[in-house]
């Protein structure tokens, strides 16, 4: 189907060379071979995927010379996303002819995002040719952070980190090494690795992420993440943003909007008009804190008008526990249950929600309503939003689950299951032992309940003497960007004898990076092995994200010994790296080391990366048989599909899963609360004559009244509780210009600080300005575009305003993501979303930085560099905060308390200060509302909880270690 | 078979997957886009909403591009896919005007027209389009919409849909399920500087050049000024608190938080000076011939100063027209590749015509050849007439451009070249001398600015059937271009010609006449050409 043929006047101009020949043969002509699929498939067009038995010699039509009809012949190999945690699938599209990527689209073969992506899955291939991305292995000249760098072998970074290594072990300096990771997902690889080391080394981003969520849904059920099963919904509601971000973006939003176009209703709880908000049937503008408040109400209205479901509660709560506990002189029975908790929520009338929220007492009254009417068909989810940003925001996730338990809508279909229900677990070759080492700069006694490490505290901890880092790992982490408080952390990290080796591994530059000494560089998405699984609907699935060129090459008979051999320069992967650096530790396994890292095929010689998925793979429920069907083995076929369905939605209400005869044997029953247990462990519960598997908690049930609380010196929260959050209105002083900053929320297009090198986002996404309601701004005198100086706790920085009326009145918003920034001396590093911005510290705490240039365009291989169009690259503003460890969680509590004004004259756009002395002192604040460990039996932290690589039992008792 | 889009906005959440998937499909360049979200916001707190609407090619039954298209460059296929070949494409912006959807852009890598062309290669081998494939929602939904198992057969049949702009008479096969005005009307919001998450500072796709070349200069001089000259330029330079959106917040009234970069004016200066030229071209035939018609006697020297001016000034033309091709080596691509219903093509044959005749007649006055010269007069005022109105038809064709559909540009612009040519032989005469015909030059150029004051003012004040029309009326006469509009183009274009030659006597009056006419002209055209490309189309 090409345009007409030539009119006699082009014929004979083309004919006699006058112009060129546009109708050679081959130029419009098609083949009719090269479609690939039949009328029927063509006329429903929808998922015309390349069918995989052609995917190694896969041919499409060159887009670029279209419409010359140029063949170009594409070998097609699954992956998966490094963007955000979901992981979804990614098929690369590599020419054959060049041997590189040119295309990623989706894998319809994944479960989870089920062939389609987001506007990042395609923009992998940016990230893959950003020209200011680090190609090989560096290691710093001068002094730390002066930004000169000079490229070395692998063996040098290999050799140097490992002697360190070894040395800091064999001097039983074991909590001074630790791997801090900001993108996790490659599935238990690390537990393998640093409990191999015998280390108690694993630091991790949570508690700047989700750590607040999980607390709150892990006090109820022993799970602490939820798994909301939205397509099957007849009721959402999201005190999150899933349509346009957070975990599982992309798989979630296809399942909200599926459940929405089958009837159910969409409710969203934000104090900004988020995408997700907007597209809701109902925006609950909340004032920020007070979710918490509204989500009591509506459990009282359920409660009061019975829309309860009485099998769930009698059954699955602790009802009697609690009872026994809070009302003893009432009866242990199912109607004082119902009557004490409303009793005890009385004061949560939807009109004392509205006081504290603005959310409409109609609007709390009518959602309370639907939700009792979707009974065990409600879904929800918590994650990040107010669970990270307040002051007791794990109670909005505790919260939020209780209407949950209330309409029995845990696990069910349609309802919200505990993630772990939907993920898969991989089991490890010579998987090491528990480590015997408790490291208290990570969980310190201060926070015995901490759900995960109390990372944001690091540089506190350094400063004030606990300890020091003497081999450190970044990894995808920037905490001098991302976290709070960067400039403390920039203190430190300029301090060698705080952080003695700093190693950066990371696919990109970044703020972080630009204060290591070695700057590695690890693969993205099409250029690294990974497993991941993940919680995104009612089922389970495995992926597998491999470096593709490696894998090509495989399929095409020239196999690579290591992935740096098949990656642009000498880009590298984790997972080969730490098997490296593991034996280089112990190179003749004297330490005990090797043994984990040797193969469990080729007894006393190195596993190869080959060798450990293939012994995952095996042992994955249902794959031996789905590879033997095509007659190669478990890696093979993950290699072929990147992912493999290991149960289809069925894996409903688990908690009811009978103990089989085997497991009952031997077993005793608490005649107190029915918990079975077998040589000390509790493993069911029996439940209406039956033994179940129950839940992971101490009554196996969901626990509606925590003994954990109390034993832990918090009994005022033994039950779902609202906890006024430090940013509520009553501590802000409105007259002075106080507001409370809502700093946290995500763009589609971006993913914290990992996506400036993908310029299709960046040209998207480049400013952050302030959201402020049209009726703060005339009070105040702003009107957009109009500079503002955001005061925080600790110093400021000014940004620009934003008139609108999708903020709530009384706060405002800024963006997270945007503001990066390079320095003078940093040549290089995401040029197309970077700032390059001054420092200048002043010896004694303050900091201050100010922005030289904005965004500019630049010479480089990629034509479009000289293209960029915006200069606006906005405003850092997460270095401005203190840190605010919530005393429970150990969550840092986002939200700011500022105090808005107009800047000085000469006070600019993008100038930020900040004092560190301050922001030590408000670490000290926070750190003097907790209530340490020990808890009962000189416990550092309750048994039951779970723990990221959780030590051996003899570490948690305070007491006996010493 | 017929292939369409449906934008389904009950599931769209505007993600902007579809704009990256189409970027790395095609690998457009940065900062144009084949697809798009827009995204506006409405309401008052708390009944607010932002509405995400895909925009793109609307490949329609009816596409104007392919009509105005003078090289067939844009095509429209049998299974209704309208395509684009940039290995013919010169470059000249036209189908720009001609869509009313700001749907081309021309590419920085080879200057040529682009434009979502439905992955028509994908099509070929049996595959969607790659933003389909990827949106999350499936919310973009293609297929043959005269098959009736498809899924937007069966989705055209049950839902109330919406096209873009259905007046304009494209006959769009691009659908929205749940579409709202307040995005899918322009005019609805305003254009204004930066946008909630992005800002624009530099030239993009015909300005990428302009723009590149500037970039070692300095870096915080605000190159845009230079390179881009409307009004995003002015968002900009006005304070962020005067714009537009700024004041519909206030209101509630529908305001843009997401746009992509403008692309500016793509007929420049060039291009209005070309029909200036132009003008002068035809008009400089066209008088003598006026002049022998009507029985005068007109010498040699006056004839061949006749054909010297009107090829000179049709060399000028041409050499402007090509100037103004993206694609300038390409520009007998016009002649040689033609599409037939393009008044680029009618226009460039015209011209080429045109010019062979008057040499002709130029060389039949040099050797003096009287034979058939009363017939090759006719004939070359019918192509000096075609030569001066033909603008306003490919004008027309722009059917973008609202203010040019005006029915009365062609005469506005043979009145123009009447102008012009009486002009110009009022000052040449002072060269090669007065001669006796040249007493209908007065009148002459007093009915023309007659008649040339009524076509202004039935230009400007006749009910204009659209809102676009009626803004660019209201940016020449109150707007930007009210200055230059009163000074220039009816003070010292008409009115003061008019009153000198009504109450002053004499050569030099004349002269200066003359002079101001053209300067008329000139502005006229320019504000012409330029004020409606001032108008967002999407």
């Amino acid at each position: 189907m090409g345009y007409k043929k030539p009119s006699f006047i082009e014929n004979m101009a083309e004919k006699l060379g006058i112009i060129p020949n546009l109708h050679k043969e081959g130029y419009q002509k098609f083949d009719g071979d090269m479609r690939h699929f039949t009328d029927e498939e063509v006329a429903q067009l929808y998922e015309n995927f390349p069918p995989p038995e052609k995917w190694d010699n896969w041919v499409e039509y060159n887009p670029k010379v279209w419409p010359k009809k140029e063949k170009k012949t594409y070998q097609i190999v699954p992956t998966t996303c490094f963007n955000c945690e979901s992981a979804c699938g990614l098929t690369a599209f590599i020419d054959k002819e060049t041997q590189q990527v040119k295309k990623f689209e989706g894998n319809p073969y994944h479960p989870g995002s089920r062939g389609r992506n987001c506007a990042k899955g395609p923009a992998t291939i940016n990230q893959i040719t950003d020209p200011d991305r680090i190609l090989f292995p560096l290691k710093r000249k001068g002094k730390r952070g002066e930004g000169e760098w000079e490229r070395i072998s692998w063996d040098e970074a290999l050799d140097t980190i490992a002697a360190r290594i070894r040395k800091a072990i064999k001097e039983d300096r074991r909590n001074e090494i630790a791997y801090h990771v900001g993108r996790p997902g490659h599935e238990k690889f690390m537990n393998w690795i640093l409990q191999g080391w015998g280390i108690d080394g694993h630091n991790s981003h949570t508690n700047i992420c989700s750590s607040g969520a999980r607390f709150g849904y892990n006090l109820w059920y022993g799970y602490d993440r939820p798994s909301p099963d939205h397509s099957n919904a007849k009721f959402i509601l999201l005190v999150s943003a899933h349509l346009e971000s957070g975990h599982y973006f992309n798989p979630h939003a296809q399942r909200i909007i599926e459940g929405k176009m089958k009837g159910a209703k969409l409710a969203t709880m934000d104090p900004r008009l988020s995408n997700t908000a907007s597209m809701s049937d109902y925006w609950l503008p909340s004032y920020p804190g007070t979710e918490a408040a509204v989500l009591l109400a509506m459990a009282l209205i359920i409660l009061q008008k019975g829309l309860y479901n009485r099998d769930y509660l009698e059954n699955w709560t602790n009802w009697q526990e609690y009872l026994e506990a809070k009302h003893s002189d009432k009866e242990v029975t199912f109607e004082n249950y119902i009557a004490a908790m409303i009793e005890e929520y009385k004061e949560f009338t939807p009109e004392y929600a509205e006081k504290e929220s603005g959310v409409k007492a109609k609007d709390i009254i009518e959602i309370a309503q639907l939700i009792g009417e979707a009974g065990e068909r409600f879904a929800s989810h918590n994650w990040r939003a107010a669970g990270a940003s307040n002051l007791g925001g794990w109670a909005v996730a505790r919260c939020l689950h209780f209407l949950s338990v209330l309409t029995g809508a845990v696990g069910a279909k349609g309802g919200t299951s505990p993630n772990s229900w939907n993920k898969f677990s991989p089991t490890q070759p010579n998987a090491p032992k528990a480590q015997k080492v408790w490291n208290e700069l990570h969980f310190p006694k201060e926070y015995p309940l901490a759900f995960f490490e109390m990372s944001q505290l690091l540089p506190h901890f350094l400063k004030e003497g606990r300890g020091k880092m003497d081999v450190y790992f970044s990894r995808v982490f920037n905490p001098v960007w991302t976290y709070p408080d960067g400039f403390t952390w920039m203190e430190m990290f300029l301090d060698e004898s705080k952080f003695g080796l700093h190693t950066a591994l990371t696919p990109t530059w970044n703020e972080t990076a630009f204060h290591a000494d070695f700057v590695l560089p690890m693969g993205l998405a099409s250029e690294r092995h990974d497993i991941n699984s993940y919680a995104t609907h009612g089922g389970t699935w495995v992926a597998f994200r491999q470096p593709v060129l490696r894998e090509a090459a495989r399929r095409n008979g020239k196999p690579v010994e290591f992935t740096y051999q098949a990656n642009p320069g000498e880009v590298w992967e984790e997972d080969e790296f730490w098997i490296e650096l593991s034996w280089r530790i112990d190179p003749d396994g004297s330490m005990g080391i090797r043994k984990h890292f040797e193969s469990p095929y080729r007894p006393g010689e190195k596993i190869t990366i080959d060798e450990y998925y293939q012994y995952i793979f095996e042992r994955v429920k249902g794959l031996p048989e789905a590879a033997k069907k095509e007659g190669i083995t478990e890696l093979q076929y993950m290699q072929k599909y990147g992912a493999f369905e290991i149960e289809k939605g069925e894996s409903y209400k688990l908690n009811e899963k009978p103990l089989t005869e085997e497991q009952l044997k031997g077993t005793e029953i608490n005649p107190k609360n029915n918990v079975i247990s077998k040589n000390g462990k509790d493993i069911g519960v029996m439940v209406n004559g039956k033994a179940v598997v129950g839940f992971p908690t101490p009554s196996r049930k969901n626990e509606f009244y925590s003994q954990t609380m109390v034993d832990w010196k918090w009994p005022e929260y033994s039950t779902p509780a609202y906890i006024k959050s430090h940013i509520h209105n009553e501590v802000l002083d409105k007259t002075k210009g106080e507001y409370v900053l809502v700093p946290t929320f995500r763009l589609p297009t971006l993913i914290h600080s990992r996506s400036g090198n993908a310029k299709w986002l960046v040209e998207i996404s480049n400013r952050n300005p302030i959201w402020m309601h049209p009726d703060d701004a005339a009070k105040w005198g702003f009107k957009t575009g109009d500079l503002v100086k955001m005061n925080t706790d600790i110093g400021y920085f000014i940004d620009k305003v934003w008139v609108t009326q999708s903020m709530k009145p009384g706060v405002v918003a800024c963006s997270h993501h945007i503001g990066r920034w390079r320095r003078p001396q940093d040549k290089i590093g995401n040029r197309w979303a970077t700032n390059t911005v001054n420092i200048e510290g002043d010896g004694n705490g303050g900091w201050k930085m100010n922005t030289i240039s904005g965004i500019k365009p630049f010479e480089s291989e990629d034509k479009d560099s000289k293209r960029i169009f915006w200069k606006d690259g906005g405003v850092h503003q997460n270095i401005t905060h203190a840190v605010h460890p919530d005393p429970i969680s150990g969550m840092h509590c986002w939200h700011q308390r500022v105090r808005i004004e107009k800047p000085s004259e000469g006070e600019n756009y993008g100038d930020i200060f900040v004092d560190t002395n301050k922001s030590h002192e408000v670490y000290k604040e926070w750190l003097s509302w907790t209530r340490p460990a020990p808890g009962p039996n000189g416990e550092r932290r309750p048994l039951w909880f779970k723990r990221a690589f959780k030590p051996d039992e003899s570490t948690y008792y305070i007491d006996k270690k010493k | 078979m017929k292939y369409g889009f449906i934008i389904d906005n009950r599931k769209c959440i505007g993600c902007h997957a579809c704009t990256t998937a189409c970027k790395s499909e095609h690998d457009v360049a940065v900062g144009v886009n084949r697809t798009y979200v827009k995204q506006i916001e409405k309401g008052e707190f708390p009944d607010t909403r932002r509405i995400f609407s895909v925009m793109r090619c609307n490949h329609c039954t009816d596409a104007p591009c392919v009509e105005i298209c003078p090289v067939e460059a844009l095509y429209t296929r049998e299974d209704g896919i309208v395509d684009f070949d940039n290995n013919r494409c010169i470059g000249c912006k036209s189908c720009m005007q001609a869509c009313p959807y700001d749907a081309l852009y021309i590419d920085p890598d080879n200057n040529t027209a682009a434009k979502c062309n439905y992955c028509s290669h994908r099509i070929e081998v049996g595959r969607e389009p790659a933003c389909v494939t990827v949106c999350p929602e499936h919310a973009i939904i293609a297929g043959d919409m005269e098959n009736p198992t498809t899924e937007i057969s069966q989705l055209l049949a049950r839902q109330a849909v919406k096209v873009r702009k259905p007046e304009k008479g494209t006959n769009p096969n691009l659908f929205y399920i749940d579409g709202d005005d307040a995005s899918l009307v322009p005019e609805a919001t305003d254009k204004s500087g930066p946008s909630l998450w992005n800002s624009q500072a530099r030239g993009v796709g015909h300005f990428a050049k302009s723009a590149e070349k500037m970039m070692h200069t300095n870096g915080d001089v605000d190159l845009l000024q230079m390179t881009i000259d409307n009004d995003i330029q002015a968002a900009y330079q006005k304070k962020e608190t005067e714009n537009p959106n700024y004041i519909d917040v206030l209101t509630g009234k529908a305001r843009r938080v997401y746009d992509t970069p403008d692309k500016g004016i793509l007929w420049g200066w060039e291009v209005s000076t070309y029909v200036f030229t132009k003008a002068i071209a035809a008009g400089a035939f066209l008088i003598p011939f006026l002049a022998i018609m009507l029985g005068y006697e007109v010498s040699t020297t006056a004839k061949l100063w006749s054909a010297g001016i009107s090829l000179t000034f049709l060399a000028l033309t041409g050499l402007f027209l090509v100037m103004d091709l993206d694609r300038p080596d390409r520009f007998l691509n016009v002649l040689l590749r033609p599409q037939w219903n393009s008044w680029l093509v009618k226009g460039g044959y015209t011209i080429t015509v045109f010019g062979l005749l008057v040499t002709v007649w130029g060389a039949m006055s040099f050797f003096n050849i009287k034979q058939g010269e009363t017939i090759l007069l006719w004939v070359t005022a019918i192509f000096a007439i075609l030569l001066a109105i033909y603008t306003a038809f490919l004008f027309a064709q722009a059917k973008g451009r609202d203010f040019w559909q005006s029915p009365t540009l062609p005469l506005h612009m043979l009145v123009h070249s009447v102008m012009a040519g009486t002009a110009i032989f009022v000052i040449t005469s002072l060269i090669f001398g007065n001669e006796s015909w040249m007493s209908i030059l007065k009148n002459t150029m007093i009915i023309a600015l007659v008649v040339n004051l009524f076509t202004l003012v039935t230009e400007l004040t006749i009910t204009h059937p659209t809102t676009a029309a009626k803004t660019v009326v209201k940016m020449i006469t109150k707007g930007r271009y009210k200055n230059l509009f009163w000074m220039i183009t009816v003070l010292i274009g008409n009115l003061i010609p008019l009153a000198l030659m009504f109450f002053g006597t004499g050569e030099l009056v004349l002269v200066a006449s003359a002079i101001c006419v053209l300067i008329g002209i000139l502005i006229t055209e320019k504000i012409w050409v330029e004020a409606p490309q001032r108008i967002p189309l999407a």
